[in-house]
Parts: C-alpha cells; structure tokens; sequence
C-alpha cells in the first residue's frame, strides 16, 4: 500500500461504513467506529439510526464525536434517555448490529480491552487499557457485531490476556448459549489491511477480503494462528472519491484519524470551531 | 420526613465538597463524560481528600486526575481511557508502575455498573444481567455471581446493588431546592442521586422554583435526594455540556500530552488546581474568551428551549 490518494485508516471506516445497512439501528463504540457510522448517514444509508450509551437515538450527525458521550452525540436526537435505559433496549434485541474496537482478537473473536499482561498480570499488566466500557455488552446481546482494529503484530493472537468481550468463546457449536448469552456473536473483523469473517461451523475467522495491494503471506504473518483463507478470496475495490470525500467530512479536522499530528496541524480552537461548522450541513 | 426537605441548600462548591466527601468514603459522579463533574473533582484535589472508592460507568480526565493526584484507593467501574484521544495517562502509571500509588481495581462493564445504581435507585439487594457471562470480568470479579433463572433456568449474571456515600451530579439548571434538570442524555443520573447517602447538585444556573414548574419533565433529580446546590458555571470544561459548551477537544489534547509524563503533569495540576482559588479562578486561567467560543459552537447546535 504505497503511493495511493488514501490512507489505511481511511479505507478501514470504509469498508466498515459498509456493513452498515439503510434503516437499521447501529450501536457504536468510540474512535473510528464512530466516523464509519457518521460515514454511513452520510452515504449510503442516511436513514441508518445511531445509538449511543450515554442515552442518545438516533442523532443527526453533525460533527464527530470524540466521547460517546460529548454533546454531540445529542445533536438533533430522536430520543434521549439514560444510559441504563439504553442497555435495557440492547438487551431487549432492539439493535441490529454494533460495531465496537478492540486491543487484541482471538480466532473466535474473543476481544480484550482490559489488559495487556506482557510477562506479567492483570494487577500489574504491561499496559493497562481502558476495560469494557460498553464492549462487553455489545458483544454479548447484539445480533451481528462488528470488530474493528488494526492488524498488526500481537493483535490477533491465539489467545487472549483478557477475554473482555464474548466472541464465539471457545467455539464449540453451543458455547455462546451455554453461557447465556443473547447475541449471535461477531460477524466480521475490519483492519486496516484486510476483512475477516467467521466460518458458520468451525466459529473460526477466516480471511475473506484482501485490500488492494496487499499479500496474503503478510496477512497470515501477522496472525497467531494457522489462518483459513476464504476459497473465493475478494479483493476490496479502490475506495472512491465519494466515499472519501464522506469519510472526510465525518471527521473535517481529521482528529479522530489523524491524532496528535492533525491536531498540531490546526492554528487552535476558532479553525476547529469554523471547519467543524462549515462541514456540520447545519 | 427527609432532612433534605428544605428550601435553600445552596453552598459553595468548597462548603459542599467540605462537607459531604471525606477520607475513605465512597463517590460517584453523574454525566457520561459529557456533563462530567469536572469543578467538583478539582475542589476534591484541591482539599487533599485521600483513599476514595470510586463506583462508576465510565470516565476520562477525571479518573485520570483523581488517580495522579493520589486521591483514589478502588476503582470499581467499566471504563478508564481517554475517549478517541487514547489512553488515560495517569491512569496507566497508577496500575503499570505503582506511580504515584496503585489502586485497587475491580472490573464491570457499563450495563453491569447500570445495573448496580438501577437495583441501588429501587433499593433492592441487587439485579440480573445477560451481559458479562463467559468473560474474564466473571473470573476477576467474584462479586458477579452466576446463577441459572430460577423460572426459565438459563444462566444469569446478579450485580449487587451500589449506595455510595456521596454522587455529585452537574446538571444544566436546578433551584434552590435541589429540583436537578437534565437536557440530553442522563447517563445513570436519576439512579446515582437516588442510590447515593447524600447528593451534591452543581449546575450551570440556579432557577426560580417557579421555572422548574414551568418543565417539570425535565427534573431528572427531584428535591428529597439532594443535599447541597452549587453553581459552577463551565463546571464541565474541557468536557462538554450539552446546550451550555461544547467539547474542549484541543484543550483535552493538550493536557493528555502534558499528563504522559509525571513531571509536566504535576505542574499542570498546579496551575490549574492548586493555585486557582476556586472553578472561577481555573475559567480565569483557561480564558473566558475561549469558554464563550465554545459556548457558540455549542448553541450552533442545540439550544435549550427559553
């Protein structure tokens, strides 16, 4: 991925923008699932509703949100109400999908977001992360989930440090319901570099969508397990200039993407208050 | 009748904090990050008040400030990170290193911590869950117990109940009664005023209890669960509060820069805590031209109707 018009980043909010469909109800976790949402609305299903756990649904999307909790996640709502009322609807099976991230996956889509223990411990771990957060219930009562991080190296392991999020657990046909666990479980892995999704009988990820310009052996070499490549292995096409030209009005001062840099790049808070304005649509 | 059934609790913030939050004793704030107690966790640094147990959903700058200032023994909740700006500086060293202190952690996810201030709100022993099951929260946290539906009997996870000693909750505008209005989302506020032995109301306007009457709907927090009132204008900065002030996202930025290293947060902590009087002085500080800018942003989008 060389001297392409886009970044990974880009091409990830992307590809996951697309799993979202018109009309559904989306439960969004922080970062850049965020922008695949506003992404979404903003693309191909502007009737798509978005929920956060703060008590937000179905917002207008404005302008990006950096906390599911910030007053943005109010703006132009269809309701809001408590955090716990939210949760209660999850459970009740009223969201379609949700779309969260995570430090590390296992083969069964196992996520943690607590903890990386390095040669050490969950009291003392190599790096502590945030914890759940609303991870954890996503992954347990949503119907059809989806898991974006970046592929790369002791992210996708064989097994995880901490398992903060049910996947397929240990993949046993029954595993989830044994447990008591309401939602089907995850549908699909987007990173930077290529689309997973999870073989029907085995729970297993497998490799199903390549990006342009990527090898499959540095795929498989960054993975920690034995990966199952798709028989009919896609290829992603090139992102477009609509969807980028999307993508980048989801995020116009490129904070949540571009981070520390991006944010240096501005000349303070009155460009990021105009940028933010002139892109709202409001 | 309730010794809160009075109608002037106003205080200042130091009074309030003084009061009601004492070494050792157990809090929660109201807000989702957004509508955070900011002021008040400030007021609680600035009076050196230690071993806290903090029961909550999720938080950014202020866990993250409560933790390098020392202030904290147990952090029972789901969240420590620093939203899409990354992760809680502080908060890595606390549990990575031991600096300044470790504290204890005890792990939930939101639904799990919702549910203890939902059974804590109905004054019930505790509530029934389906999220956390099959995770490692279960193997960490044996406070979680496992159970199979005694009427259907598939399993299910039970979250005691929470009653911390004190929540302090900002809301947009209260009276003096402690009548607490809410505009966007409400996070688990009703519940955390209800659950908790004392709440502190801090709000952007105190109102006539007659404007109250006029919204009654919007009284998230009704009198009886409030001990003390407090105005804090921009008591939420860097954070947002919906129709007042809009996210301080470079602000935010800045400070989680400065808080990767030990040396530069401690003098952030002074300039901005320690050697501010009180909030009035820290607005002072961060510039009241820049809180108004963030005030118009704000009003861009939502306006709290008249």
């Amino acid at each position: 991925m060389g001297n392409q018009k886009y970044t990974a980043s880009e091409l990830m909010a992307i590809m996951t923008a697309k799993e979202f469909r018109d009309w559904e109800v989306a439960f969004v976790g922080i970062g850049i699932p965020l922008v695949a949402g506003i992404t979404a609305k903003r693309f191909h299903a502007p009737n798509l509703n978005i929920v956060y756990e703060s008590g937000c649904i179905g917002p207008q999307k404005y302008r990006v949100d950096f906390n599911v909790g910030d007053s943005s996640a109010a703006d132009g709502a269809l309701c809001l109400t408590s955090e716990w009322r939210v949760f209660s609807d999850m459970q009740c099976g009223y969201y379609d999908v949700g779309v969260l991230g995570a430090a590390q996956v296992d083969k069964y889509g196992n996520l943690n977001t607590t903890a990386i223990f390095g040669s050490q411990d969950y009291q003392s771990p190599k790096v502590r992360l945030p914890g759940s957060g609303g991870g954890n219930d996503i992954g347990s009562n949503i119907g059809r989930v989806v898991v974006m991080l970046r592929l790369e190296p002791l992210r996708f392991v064989e097994k995880v440090d901490y398992l903060t999020t049910p996947g397929f657990l240990d993949g046993a046909p029954d595993a989830r319901k044994r447990a008591g666990l309401l939602g089907s479980g995850p549908a699909a892995v987007v990173t930077d570099k290529a689309l997973f999704r999870f073989d029907a009988s085995t729970s297993e990820m497998y490799l199903d969508t390549i990006y342009p310009g990527v090898d499959v052996q540095d795929i498989k070499s960054l993975v920690g397990w034995e990966l199952k490549i798709s028989p009919d292995l896609k290829v992603a096409s090139e992102p477009t200039d609509e969807e980028l030209a999307a993508v980048r009005a989801s995020d116009p001062a490129n904070l949540i993407m571009g981070g520390v840099a991006a944010r240096k790049r501005l000349s303070g808070l009155d460009e990021y208050i105009e940028v933010t304005i002139k892109n709202s649509g409001k | 009748m309730n010794g809160n059934n009075n109608a002037n609790k106003q205080m200042t913030l130091k009074d309030a904090i003084g009061k009601y939050v004492k070494d050792d004793c157990s809090i929660t704030f109201g807000g989702f990050i957004g509508r955070d107690c900011v002021a008040a966790v400030h007021e609680i640094i600035r009076q050196g008040i230690k071993n806290l147990t903090v029961i909550d959903d999720s938080k950014t700058d202020m866990m993250d400030l409560l933790v390098g200032a020392g202030a904290v023994k147990r952090w029972e909740g789901a969240y420590l990170g620093y939203g899409a700006i990354g992760l809680a500086p502080n908060i890595r060293r606390s549990v990575e290193k031991g600096i300044p202190a470790k504290f204890e952690l005890e792990d939930w996810s939101n639904a799990g911590i919702s549910m203890r201030y939902l059974a804590g709100s109905l004054n019930i022993p505790f509530m029934a869950t389906k999220s956390m099951l099959g995770t490692d929260i279960l193997k960490y946290n044996q406070r979680i117990k496992v159970i199979n539906d005694p009427y259907a009997g598939e399993p299910v996870a039970l979250v005691p109940a929470a009653h911390p000693d004190v929540a302090v909750i900002h809301v947009q505008r209260a009276d003096a009664m402690g009548n607490a209005q809410v505009w966007g989302f409400t996070g688990n506020d009703e519940n955390k005023a209800r659950a908790a032995k004392h709440t502190i109301i801090t709000c952007e306007e105190i109102v006539a209890t007659d404007e109250i009457r006029r919204q009654g709907n919007m009284t998230a927090i009704p009198f009886y669960c409030v001990d003390a009132v407090v105005q804090v204008p921009y008591g939420c900065h860097p954070q947002s509060c919906y129709g007042y002030y809009a996210y301080d996202v470079l602000f935010c930025g800045d400070y989680h820069e400065a808080a990767k290293d030990r040396e530069q947060f401690l003098s952030w902590l002074d300039r901005y805590v320690f050697e501010s009087e009180d909030h009035a002085a820290y607005c002072a500080k961060v510039g009241w031209s820049r809180l108004q800018n963030l005030m118009t942003m704000e009003r861009h989008f939502n306006r709290i109707p008249g």
